[in-house]
C-alpha cells in the first residue's frame, strides 16, 4: 500500500513508470525500486530458497540478502529491491517450477528435507558412477539462483578507467561525507564512493553512486563497480566509511515472508512511501533499530510489541506463519498477532574491507560484534565501521531451538551443530562444509550468527572461535565489467594486409596473425618446387648482438661453434637450457666483426630476448642487445627460379658462386637496403629477404610483380609445414619438448662439446654419457593413411612413442612425418605401427630427408 | 662495419626503375578516426649510453638512465646514427605512434601517472613509451602491435561518444 508523500521520500510521483511482473503491468514512480513497487503492488512473496524452496519476502531493502533476486530483461539474479525501475523492464521471477506462491519444488522442503541435510552430496548420488551426469542435471534443476541464457551473447559495454586520487573515501554517510570534506578542504584530489544510488549535495570532491568498492588491493588498489564502468582507482589514503550491516535474529520461523530487518523497514517507509504491514512486533539490540518503531507507527502501522533487547533478551523467539507468511510471533511464550516482525540483534560493523587491506578484527564482548582494532598504514575507518555504534548489547546466539542462520544457502542451525558432530570443528571448516556465509550475501547478514553458534556449542567465546577470512569481491560483480573491453593485443606483419587481400585463411600463432593457406595449402607446396613462392616470415623474432664480447657472448650460449663464423656467413643454432633442453632455433649471421644478426622463433623472440639480456647481466660482458623484430620484415623466396626472380630486383651478384649457400649479403633490393641470407628452410633454393618493415608492402608487391611470370605465388604455413617436413626440419615446441636435447634429436653435429664451456654443457655431457632415451626419427607410412601429430607409436600392445608431426606429401608421394621413438626402433627401414582411429597401422623409419636428402636443390 | 642499412628506412633509394614507397602500420586502421595523429613515420633512434645531445630538431625521451628514445625528422636518423656508431639503431620502423588528446581517453588507456611523463607503461595491453605534447600525449609502441593498438583506441573513443 503506498502512503502518503514522505519527507525526503525518493520518489518523483509526476513521472509514472510502467513495468511488468510475470507478464502484467506494475505501475512505480521514477524513484522506486523494483522491489519497493512490487511490494506496494501487494506481492509479497519475492523468491525462493536455494535448497528447499521456502518462500522468502523482502528483508533488508538494501540489496545485501538474496531474497529479492529475480531476472529482470533477461539478467538473472538482480536484486531488485535496489534496483531502480525503468520503463517497459520485465521482470520475471526464477528459481521456481510453478508460481512464486505454489512452487512445486517446494516438495523438497515438505519431504525430502530429512535426505538433504548439510553435506548430504558427500555421501548421496555418487553410486553408481555412472549417472553423474543424470544426478547433475537434476541437482542443477532443483536447486540453485538464476539460469543464463548460454546463446545470449555480449549485450552491455562495460568499460573499465583507472583513476588516481590522494584520498579515496569508501561510504556516503555521515561519517564518509565529514571525513572527504576534512580531505577536500586539506586540498588534494579526493573521490567518495557510496554503493546506493543516491543524490548527495553539491561537494569540492568527486563523488560516484552508485560505486561499489570490490576490495581492497597491495598499492592502495580498490575497484569500484560503477554500473558500467570499472574504476580502477589508486589512492595512498584509503578512508572506509562502510557502517554496519543490522544482524537478522536466530529463531524458529526466522526466515517467513514478512520478518524484517529494521532499516529494510526504514526504507520502504521514508525511501518509498510504502506500508510494510498492518500489525507489527518490533526486537532491537540498538537505539537504531528500536526506532524504526516511530516510523512504523507514523506510517499507520499498529505496533503492538517493542522489546529492547539490551534490557531484556528473551530465552525464546518463535515466529508462526501459514503458507510462508507471518501470522503471529511469541516471545517467551507471549504470543503476538501480526504480519510483520520486525527484528536485529547488535549491528556488526561491515569490515571486510579493512580485513582485505589487512586490518586486525578483534571481538569486542562488550558490544558484541568484530571490529578493527589494527589498520595498516594508509587506511582509515571511520564511523559506525569503526565501531562506533552508541549503546549497544550482545545477543544470544539463538532464541529457541532452530531456525535458519544463513538464508542464502538454506543453512539451519541443526546443519551447523551436525558439522560440529562430524568433527568440522573450525569455522573455516564449518564453513566449507555447511556453505554458511558462501551465499550471495556473503556473510554480510550470516557471519556473526555463525560465529556466536560454534562458540555456544563448543563452550568457548566468539574471540576464540574468530572470523573466516575475508576476500574481495566485497559485493557481487557481474563478469561482464571485470572482462571489460574484448581487446585482445595482436601481432600483425607489415605485410598482413596483402593476405587478407589475396584471400588467406589468417589464423592464431601465439600473438601473430598468421596465413594459413591461400586456399589450396598442397598447390602451393607444389609451386615452391615447381617454380618459386615467396612467404612472409616477418614473425621471426630478431636481434642484433653487437660489441666487442659479442662472439664471446655467443660462443657461451650456443652449442654451436660461432667463433669462426666469418663475416658474411650465417650459420643455424640451437638455442638451450641450463639443463641441456632444446629452447629455441634459428639463425646466426655475422655481420662484421663485434655484429651479429640472430633469428629466433617467431613465438619465442621474447623469451630469447630475455634469455640473452639475463646471461649479459650475469656475465657483465661488454654485449648490446638491440630487438629489432618490428623494425624489420622478413621474406623468404624459394623454388627453383629463385634466383631468377631475385635477380630481377637487386643488382647484387647472385650467381651461385657470387652468393654461396650459408652467405649473408647486405645490397639493396628494389631500392631498399637488404640483408639477404641464402639458407633454406623449405629444401630449395632459397633467400631470406630482411628489410625495413615500412617497407614491406611495397617489397612484397615487387616481387610478386617481377616474378608473375615465373609463376610466382605466395604460400602460407601449411605449404611451409609440408615442404619442412619432407626435408625433416624441425619446429621447436612442435617435434621437441621441454625434454628434448640436440642429442636425441638427431642434430649432434649442433653440440660442439669439445668448447670450453656453454650453457647446458653439462647436461649435454651427462646426456651422451648416459645413451638416448628416446631418438627423434622420419618415418613414411606403409599405406598412406595420415596419423594424427600425437598419435601414439605402439609396441606389444603398450604406447613406446609419439607422432609430432605428420603430412601427405604430393612430392614424395607419401604419408610422412617426425616420431620419437625408443633407440631399439630408430634404426633405417625398422618397421614400427602407429595407433589411427583405433586401429594399428604400419611405417617404416626413415632417417634421411623424405625429399633432396643430399641438398642438390638447396645448394644449387 | 655493417651500418645496418637494412634496419633504416632512410637508406632506401629509387633506382635501376625502382621507386620505394613506405607505408605506415597504422594506414588502415585510422582510416576514418578523429583526433588521432600518425606518428609512425616520424624519425626514431634509440640511443643507448651515457650522451649528450645538442642541437635543434631533437626531442629526446630518457627511457632509464642509460637508453633513449630520440626523435627527429626521418632523414636527420643517418646523422644520430654517424655521431653515436655502435650506440645508436635506427628504431623509425620498429614503433609505431600516434598522438591523441582526451584525459578521460587516456585513462581508460592506461594506470600510468600522465602528470610523470615520458614515461614508459602498457597502454591497451601493450608495452609502450610515452611523452606530453602541446596537443596531448603521444605514444609509441611496437608497430607489430599497431593496428591492435589503434583498434583498442577507437572503440574506447566509441565507449565515450
Amino acid at each position: 500500500m503506498r502512503l502518503d508523500p514522505q519527507p525526503g521520500e525518493r520518489l518523483d510521483r509526476s513521472r509514472a513508470v510502467v513495468f511488468s511482473f510475470r507478464g502484467k503491468p506494475v505501475h512505480a514512480f521514477a524513484g522506486d525500486t523494483i522491489g519497493s513497487a512490487l511490494y506496494a503492488s501487494g506481492q509479497r512473496i519475492f523468491s525462493r530458497s536455494f535448497k528447499y524452496h521456502r518462500p522468502r519476502g523482502l528483508v533488508c531493502c538494501s540489496g545485501s540478502c538474496p531474497n529479492c533476486m529475480m531476472n529482470v530483461d533477461g539478467t538473472p539474479n538482480v536484486r531488485v529491491c535496489a534496483e531502480p525501475v525503468r520503463a517497459g523492464a520485465v521482470v520475471e521471477p526464477q528459481n521456481v517450477l510453478g508460481s512464486l506462491e505454489r512452487d512445486l519444488l517446494s516438495v523438497v522442503d515438505k519431504v525430502g528435507r530429512p535426505f538433504t541435510p548439510v553435506g548430504f552430496y558427500y555421501r548421496t548420488m555418487i553410486r553408481p558412477r555412472r549417472l553423474w551426469p543424470l544426478y547433475e542435471k537434476f541437482l542443477r534443476n532443483v536447486a540453485g539462483l538464476g539460469r543464463i541464457d548460454k546463446h545470449r551473447g555480449r549485450t552491455t559495454r562495460y568499460d573499465t578507467e583507472h583513476r588516481a586520487v590522494d584520498v579515496l573515501v569508501i561510504g556516503g554517510g555521515r561519517s564518509g561525507l565529514r571525513a572527504a570534506r576534512e580531505a577536500s578542504a586539506g586540498g588534494g584530489r579526493v573521490m567518495l564512493v557510496d554503493e546506493n544510488a543516491r543524490t548527495f549535495a553539491d561537494e569540492p570532491f568527486e563523488i560516484v553512486a552508485p560505486g561499489r568498492a570490490l576490495g581492497i588491493f597491495e598499492g592502495g588498489l580498490v575497484p569500484v563497480d560503477a554500473g558500467k564502468l570499472l574504476l580502477r582507482v589508486r589512492a595512498p589514503r584509503i578512508v572506509v566509511a562502510t557502517g554496519a550491516v543490522e544482524q537478522p535474529l536466530v529463531f524458529p520461523g526466522n526466515d517467513l515472508v514478512g520478518v524484517m530487518l529494521p532499516d529494510g523497514a526504514r526504507r520502504l517507509v521514508r525511501d518509498f512511501a510504502v506500508k510494510p504491514g498492518e500489525r507489527a512486533v518490533v526486537l532491537g539490540a540498538d537505539d537504531r533499530a528500536l526506532s524504526v518503531a516511530d516510523d512504523l507507527r507514523a506510517a499507520g502501522v499498529d505496533v503492538i510489541a517493542t522489546v529492547d533487547l539490551r534490557e531484556r533478551d528473551p530465552e525464546a523467539v518463535a515466529a508462526e506463519g501459514k503458507g510462508g507468511l507471518l501470522r503471529a510471533v511469541s516471545i517467551d511464550g507471549v504470543r503476538h498477532a501480526c504480519d510483520l516482525l520486525v527484528a536485529s540483534g547488535a549491528p556488526q560493523p561491515a569490515y571486510s574491507l579493512l580485513a582485505q587491506a589487512g586490518g586486525k578484527i578483534s571481538y569486542d564482548a562488550a558490544r558484541g560484534s568484530f571490529v578493527p582494532s589494527e589498520l595498516p598504514a594508509g587506511i582509515e575507518a571511520v564511523g559506525r565501521v569503526a565501531g562506533e555504534l552508541g549503546s549497544v548489547a550482545p545477543v544470544r546466539a539463538c532464541h529457541g531451538e532452530g531456525g535458519f542462520v544463513c538464508i542464502c544457502e538454506d543453512v539451519a542451525v541443526k546443519d551447523l551443530k551436525r558439522a560440529l558432530a562430524e568433527g568440522f570443528d573450525s569455522i573455516e571448516l564449518a564453513k566449507r562444509y555447511t556453505t554458511v556465509t558462501m551465499g550471495p550475501c556473503q556473510g554480510r547478514l550470516c557471519h556473526l550468527s555463525s560465529i556466536r553458534i560454534f562458540a555456544r556449542e563448543q563452550g568457548t567465546d566468539e574471540a576464540a572461535i574468530g572470523t573466516t577470512t575475508a576476500r574481495p569481491p566485497w559485493a557481487p560483480v557481474k563478469l561482464g565489467l571485470l572482462a571489460g573491453r574484448p581487446h585482445e593485443p595482436a601481432k600483425r606483419t607489415s605485410l598482413h594486409f596483402r593476405h587478407e587481400e589475396a584471400g588467406a585463411d589468417v589464423i592464431w600463432t601465439g600473438a601473430w596473425r598468421r596465413p594459413h593457406s591461400y586456399g589450396d595449402a598442397p598447390a602451393e607446396a607444389r609451386n615452391v618446387h615447381a617454380t618459386v613462392g615467396v612467404i612472409d616470415v616477418s614473425t621471426l623474432g630478431k636481434l642484433l648482438v653487437t660489441g666487442p664480447d659479442a662472439v664471446a657472448f655467443l660462443e657461451r650460449l650456443y652449442p654451436n661453434r660461432y667463433g669462426d663464423l666469418k663475416p658474411g656467413r650465417v650459420r643455424y643454432g640451437v638455442l638451450s637450457t641450463d639443463a641441456g633442453r632444446i629452447m629455441d632455433d634459428g639463425t646466426v649471421a655475422r655481420l662484421t666483426d663485434e655484429t651479429f644478426f640472430v633469428t629466433t622463433t617467431s613465438t619465442g623472440a621474447d623469451g630469447v630476448l630475455g634469455w640473452f639480456e639475463w646471461w649479459n647481466a650475469v656475465w657483465n660482458m661488454d654485449v648490446e642487445i638491440v630487438n629489432v623484430t618490428g623494425a624489420v620484415s622478413a621474406v623468404n623466396v624459394a623454388g627453383p627460379q629463385a634466383r631468377e626472380l631475385l635477380g630481377r630486383a637487386t643488382t647484387t651478384d647472385i650467381s651461385a658462386e657470387g652468393f654461396r649457400y650459408l652467405d649473408a649479403r647486405e645490397s639493396r633490393v628494389a631500392g631498399v637496403p637488404c640483408l639477404m641470407l641464402r639458407i633454406g628452410f623449405v629444401g630449395e633454393l632459397g633467400y631470406e629477404l630482411h628489410f625495413p618493415s615500412s617497407y614491406g608492402e611495397y617489397v612484397w608487391d615487387m616481387l610478386l610483380g617481377l616474378g608473375a611470370e615465373l609463376g610466382a605465388k605466395p604460400f602460407g604455413l601449411e605449404a611451409q609445414r609440408i615442404l619442412r617436413l619432407e626435408k625433416q626440419h624441425i619446429i621447436v615446441g612442435q617435434d621437441t619438448d621441454s625434454e628434448s636435447n640436440v642429442l636425441d634429436a638427431n642434430m649432434s653435429w649442433i653440440a660442439k662439446l669439445d668448447k670450453d664451456d656453454f650453457v647446458g654443457k653439462w647436461a649435454l655431457e651427462h646426456a651422451k654419457e648416459r645413451g638416448p632415451r628416446e631418438l627423434l626419427v622420419g618415418f613414411e607410412m606403409a599405406n598412406g593413411t595420415v596419423p594424427p601429430e600425437g598419435g601414439q607409436v605402439v609396441r606389444a600392445g603398450l604406447p613406446c612413442g609419439r607422432v609430432t608431426s605428420s603430412r601427405w606429401s604430393d612430392q614424395v608421394g607419401k604419408a610422412i612425418g617426425l616420431a620419437w621413438l625408443p633407440p631399439e626402433l630408430a634404426a633405417e627401414d625398422t618397421a614400427f605401427e602407429i595407433r589411427v582411429n583405433g586401429r594399428l597401422e604400419g611405417a617404416r623409419v626413415r632417417l634421411r630427408p623424405f625429399f633432396d636428402p643430399d641438398g642438390e636443390r638447396l645448394k644449387t | 662495419m655493417s651500418g645496418l642499412a637494412f634496419i633504416s628506412p632512410g637508406a632506401a633509394r629509387a633506382e635501376n626503375g625502382f621507386e620505394p614507397r613506405t607505408a605506415s602500420p597504422l594506414a588502415r586502421a585510422l582510416e576514418g578516426s578523429r583526433g588521432l595523429r600518425d606518428l609512425s613515420l616520424l624519425g626514431k633512434v634509440e640511443v643507448r649510453g651515457s650522451f649528450l645531445l645538442d642541437g635543434p630538431g631533437f626531442e629526446v625521451l630518457r627511457i632509464t638512465p642509460q637508453r633513449a628514445l630520440v626523435l627527429c625528422e626521418p632523414a636527420r636518423c643517418a646523422e644520430l646514427l654517424e655521431t653515436y656508431p655502435g650506440l645508436a639503431v635506427d628504431m623509425t620502423c620498429a614503433l609505431a605512434g600516434i598522438e591523441l588528446e582526451g584525459d578521460t581517453l587516456m585513462r581508460r588507456l592506461t594506470d600510468l601517472d600522465l602528470s610523470r611523463l615520458p614515461a614508459a607503461a602498457k597502454v591497451a595491453g601493450v608495452a609502450a613509451i610515452l611523452a606530453a605534447s602541446d596537443r596531448g600525449i603521444r605514444i609509441f609502441f611496437a608497430q607489430e602491435y599497431g593496428h591492435s593498438v589503434v583498434e583498442a583506441v577507437r572503440d574506447l573513443q566509441e565507449g565515450l561518444a
